[in-house]
């Protein structure tokens, strides 16, 4: 168990673009460990990205069957992703998204439905999955954190945008 | 430090917003937070603002006469000790849709039913919308519901207004994901 330190912007790290991981080594399963102690040490966080524990090779972990949103939905449990690559999305949905990178501010993001999300998981098989709702959200906000982006990148509308006529 | 309140509203034109933060950025101002957003044709600006070297606002209101002169209105608040901190609020985020022909009392008859339940409003905008022969009224409203008021429970007091004023009201959760 190595529940590590989660890095907080302006860490220059959140920024960078991740390495793929090209050998599956002892080194890139101790990290998919630590991304699952650390989520798990972090009480109300659906998911992780190695970035944010300074770690620049490209592995999450989602988990949104604990949270009381996520539960409430279909979603396949704890995912650990190796060189996760989303190869399909499909429709569009505002959401409000925080990140434990970026604390006290939330904004409005827009996000794919559904997604087909490709990976290696923590036993090195190759895993293609259709993810909806909340899981899907949590895997493109962690994915995001791989090209060096940050929820703030995404921010599509301030509240007020609800009135602005030039929509659609 | 001392932190004021900073308003500031005009006639809306390009150029407002950097003319007047050449002016706090001059006199040494940090923006702590601020809203600025255009209200009918005019622009508001709504900014928390402080200075480590000033502490009354006798010792800055004067630079802000340009602004006056350029038909701009501005009020300085000199804000309590704390007064820019913002209290921590705990509950679950609701938003609360209300539209339909414009009538009044709209807005008073959905906060009064918050504030009379000590329900705190975060956030709060209205548009008049539509042609003047059938103007609609539209607001959109966030609250933050303590622990103990179920989402449910304000549904039900939006089923009530919304017979008596004839408009249509929807209350959702807003969920925050935190990730």
């Amino acid at each position: 168990m190595a529940v590590k330190e989660v890095l907080i912007y302006p860490d220059s790290r959140l920024k960078e673009n991740c390495a793929p991981i090209i050998s599956f080594d002892e080194s890139a399963k101790q990290l998919l460990q630590d991304l699952v102690d650390t989520m798990v040490d972090a009480g109300h966080s659906v998911g992780i990205a190695a970035p944010q524990l300074g770690d620049l090779r490209r592995a999450a972990v989602v988990d949104v069957s604990k949270s009381k949103l996520g539960k409430k939905q279909e979603n396949h449990g704890l995912l650990q992703m190796v060189n996760p690559e989303i190869i399909e999305k499909e429709g569009r949905q505002i959401v409000r998204e925080g990140c434990m990178s970026v604390p006290e501010y939330t904004g409005n993001v827009t996000r794919s439905e559904s997604i087909i999300v490709q990976f290696l998981d923590q036993n090195q098989q190759l895993q293609v999955l259709r993810c909806e709702g909340f899981e899907a959200i949590a895997i493109q906000h962690e994915l995001d954190h791989l090209d060096g982006l940050l929820f703030l990148d995404r921010v599509s509308s301030l509240k007020t945008d609800l009135f602005r006529r030039k929509q659609k | 430090m001392q932190h004021f309140a900073l308003t500031i509203i005009g006639r809306d034109r390009p150029g407002i917003v950097s003319q007047v933060t050449e002016i706090l950025f001059q006199g040494g101002f940090n923006i702590a937070d601020s809203s600025c957003s255009i209200l009918g044709g005019q622009f508001s600006m709504i900014l928390i603002i402080s200075n480590p070297a000033i502490s009354t606002k006798e010792e800055f209101s004067d630079t802000f006469s340009p602004l006056e002169e350029s038909n701009l209105s501005v009020y300085i608040r000199t804000l309590k000790p704390g007064g820019e901190i913002r209290s921590e609020l705990e509950g679950e985020l609701c938003m609360i849709s209300v539209y339909g022909a414009d009538k009044p009392g709209i807005v008073y008859q959905v906060a009064k039913e918050l504030g009379d339940r000590s329900i705190n409003i975060t956030d709060l905008n209205t548009k008049l919308v539509g042609d003047q022969q059938k103007p609609v009224y539209v607001m959109m409203l966030e609250a933050m519901l303590p622990e103990d008021t179920e989402i449910e429970e304000v549904e039900s007091w939006m089923e009530d207004l919304k017979q008596r004023l004839q408009v249509d009201i929807s209350v959702r959760s807003l969920v925050v994901m935190e990730l």
